[in-house]
């Protein structure tokens, strides 16, 4: 091989990536109009969740509603809020209890958006509580939004069935399983309807995959269950969680894949000699992407459906800054 | 002693701890009186501080520096002179892997992992100073699996948390290009195949930037198309006697392996060329074909940017087009030319600039998924689970057959 004679200049290399949080969009719209659900609501933790998580998860169940039902019923509560403010402890409980039951989206509280304040002389029951300014999630406004859904194309779940199984037994007298314990120590179990394949372990846990929703995992994982009852096992139906779930979509145009792993390095790998696609591990939320040069862009380590969608909702502006072909 | 309590013997309260050899005993200093005592052995437990500690648990391990880890750091120091690389280069590979060594998850792995590693840290070194070393030629001189090779190298980048760029192109082609043996006359070279380096180089470097240009180089393994624009510029440099040559028997002259993928990639880089000959004037009338063009392909090249603008439509920008204009004008152009076409004076519309795997037609269609309306929480009938389970007579079928089987195997097999 030829040396070079003039050699570059030492590349940065060594740098540690930064700590950014999420890539590229920004963070605070100033032009988020009032009814987006962020109206001030005293806070009442009745469980252990901190103040933040109970923001994310807010937020997270806000972004998979309609933006106009949210302005609407913003509004009217604003209204009550205010009237609220002042009562007894049990009727701000109430309300929360009617809003919860309601199935409208929660309020957040945000000192950014504190519009309705005490009046002066009396204190509120509810101290506003004040929020750190750090953004959980960028909220992108309607008019931004890619107008493309993932579809979820696998869920894996598992289950304890709570007792302990003889994997010979299920082999024998289940049509459905196969069982080779030179090769693996657990029963393969397949049913039709819906589509799914199980392992199902001597300890008695379950996973469950290839279900295309969660609704199905769970349906699937319960079927699973009743055929190990009816084989005379005493199973039970116990902790059924979802550990991971993997989603599909096509922006349906190419993406220079070059590009993006310059510009977004701390996140990328692209190795075009090891696979064709950027690996793109984004940390809020905590899901790695692969894209592809034709577009299309798989989405997995998610535990619910939003994380997905959220992923995919920002990194979709980031994908349409590397559509044009210069 | 005050506080211990009093003797049940005499009552006083001057009670000493006094060990009898190794068992512990609380005595009465006035009576003697064994008042409590210890255990005379001990629980594993008890004996938590005074059991030896194994070396992985120590910290000898970070004191010294293994035999392993040496025989890792004198492979690295010889993989570098092996490839020629610059002294630094040594230093920092040395580096990058002692930090490795300092995980547990490095220290604790096969043999055959730490062997990759070596060429791990070699490649991180080279591509953070932009030395185009591949992948594969790393694993040919380790005679390592490149399965096993990726698997390592991702999990070292992500634990080093280091910032490693990508392989550069132009780095890449001058060094691939260069181990082409063609510069010289030799016995397998004839004269007439024998090129000038610089020349070809330099042609070589604008067909891979075309390449790249019109997404033929992302998503894929870079070196095969480096081979394929190798060979069309050493063709057209002298076509009239080099077009009989096929790139096989290219590579095979010029003593380099050729990938498999270079012949599609080849192909490839012909249908653009072609396409970008339909779009300066004085080729569009020659009716190029495959074989043709490559003696073009000096004037092609030296329009190419202007000609890969006319050639090619950006696909975004027709998108937004297509939406804005009404359909009714749309499909005016379009008669228009087909009719262009047919009288051969306007070139054919300007194509998809699309990388080929969009280009292709899809292979199957994939229908949108039926919305299923499933709860999770449904009744199960009995007689859905039941089809699952296998009859008593086909148990006892099942185990019979089971039973012959074991006993053919067994008789086949006489110990």
């Amino acid at each position: 091989m030829d040396q070079n004679n003039s050699l570059p200049p030492y590349a940065q290399g060594l740098a540690s990536p930064q700590g950014a949080m999420t890539p590229g969009i920004p963070i605070f719209s100033p032009m988020m109009p009032y009814g987006t659900g962020l109206t001030p609501q005293p806070i009442q933790s009745t469980n252990s969740l901190s103040i933040l998580e109970e923001q994310q998860r807010q937020q997270q169940q806000q972004q998979q509603q309609q933006q106009q039902q949210q302005q609407q019923q913003q509004q009217h509560q604003a209204v009550a809020a205010a009237a609220v403010q002042q009562s007894t402890s049990q009727q701000a409980a109430s309300q929360q209890a009617t809003q919860g039951t309601s199935g409208q989206a929660p309020q957040l509280f945000h000192s950014q958006t504190l519009t309705t304040a005490p009046l002066p002389g009396t204190t509120p029951l509810y101290p506003s509580p004040v929020t750190p300014m750090t953004p959980i999630t960028p909220a992108t406004p309607a008019s931004e939004s890619s107008g493309i859904v993932p579809q979820l194309q696998n869920i894996v779940s598992t289950v304890n069935l709570g007792c302990k199984l003889d994997l010979k037994t299920i082999a024998l007298r289940a049509r459905n399983a196969e069982y080779n314990p030179k090769r693996f120590a657990a029963v393969i179990m397949r049913i039709r309807e819906p589509r799914t394949t199980a392992l199902i372990f001597s300890s008695g846990k379950m996973v469950c995959t290839g279900a295309k929703s969660e609704e199905q995992s769970r349906l699937a994982a319960r079927k699973y269950a009743r055929v190990v009852q009816k084989l005379g096992f005493p199973a039970k139906f116990l902790d059924f969680k979802i550990q991971n779930m993997v989603g599909s979509c096509d922006v349906k145009f190419p993406i220079r894949l070059e590009g993006l792993v310059l510009t977004h390095q701390q996140f990328s790998s692209y190795e075009p000699e090891l696979f064709p696609g950027l690996i793109y591990r984004m940390i809020k939320p905590r899901i790695v992407l692969l894209i592809f040069v034709s577009g299309k862009v798989v989405l997995t380590g998610a535990k619910v459906r939003a994380e997905i969608y959220e992923a995919f909702e920002n990194i979709y502006p980031i994908l349409k800054g590397f559509r044009k072909t210069t | 002693m005050p506080g211990r309590g009093r003797c049940p013997d005499c009552g006083s309260t001057e009670l000493v701890e006094d060990s009898h050899y190794s068992q512990s005993q609380l005595v009465c200093s006035d009576c003697g009186c064994v008042v409590t005592e210890g255990v005379l052995t001990t629980t594993f437990s008890d004996e938590g501080n005074l059991r030896e500690v194994t070396y992985s648990r120590s910290t000898g391990e970070n004191e010294q520096v293994s035999r392993s880890q040496q025989r890792g750091l004198r492979r690295v120091r010889d993989l570098c002179r092996v490839l020629q690389l610059p002294p630094t280069f040594e230093d920092t590979a040395v580096a990058y892997y002692q930090q490795a060594y300092r995980h547990a998850g490095i220290r604790a792995a096969r043999l055959q992992k730490k062997e990759v590693l070596v060429g791990c840290c070699v490649l991180i070194t080279c591509r953070q100073h932009n030395w185009p070393l591949t992948m594969g030629a790393i694993c040919t001189l380790l005679y390592a699996d490149l399965d096993v090779f990726s698997s390592t190298y991702m999990q070292i980048v992500k634990l080093l948390e280091l910032d490693v760029p990508s392989l550069c192109l132009a780095e890449l082609v001058k060094t691939y290009c260069s181990s082409f043996k063609l510069f010289q006359a030799s016995p397998s070279v004839p004269a007439k195949y024998v090129e000038d380096k610089e020349k070809m180089l330099s042609r070589t470097l604008q067909l891979v930037e075309l390449a790249s240009e019109t997404w033929l180089v992302t998503g894929r393994h870079p070196l095969p198309v480096i081979t394929a624009a190798t060979f069309l510029a050493w063709q057209s440099l002298q076509p009239a006697y080099r077009l009989s040559c096929s790139l096989a028997r290219f590579c095979k002259l010029a003593n380099v392996d050729l990938p498999y993928p270079a012949s599609s990639r080849l192909q490839e880089l012909l249908a653009v060329l072609l396409r970008m000959a339909e779009h300066l004037a004085w080729l569009r009338v020659l009716r190029l074909d495959k074989r043709s063009v490559v003696k073009h392909i000096g004037d092609l090249l030296q329009h190419r940017h202007s000609l890969v603008r006319s050639a090619f439509r950006d696909a975004a920008a027709e998108v937004e087009t297509l939406e804005k204009e009404p359909p009714g004008q749309g499909e005016g152009e379009v008669g228009n030319n087909s009719l262009g076409l047919l009288q051969g004076k306007r070139p054919a519309s300007p194509a998809l600039l699309l990388p080929p795997c969009m280009l292709k037609p899809p292979k199957r269609t994939c229908p949108a998924p039926p919305v299923s309306t499933v709860s999770g929480d449904e009744d199960i009938s009995d007689s859905e689970i039941e089809q699952y389970l296998r009859t008593p007579q086909e148990v006892r079928d099942f185990q019979r057959a089971q039973a012959a089987r074991q006993a053919a195997t067994s008789v086949a097999n006489p110990p």
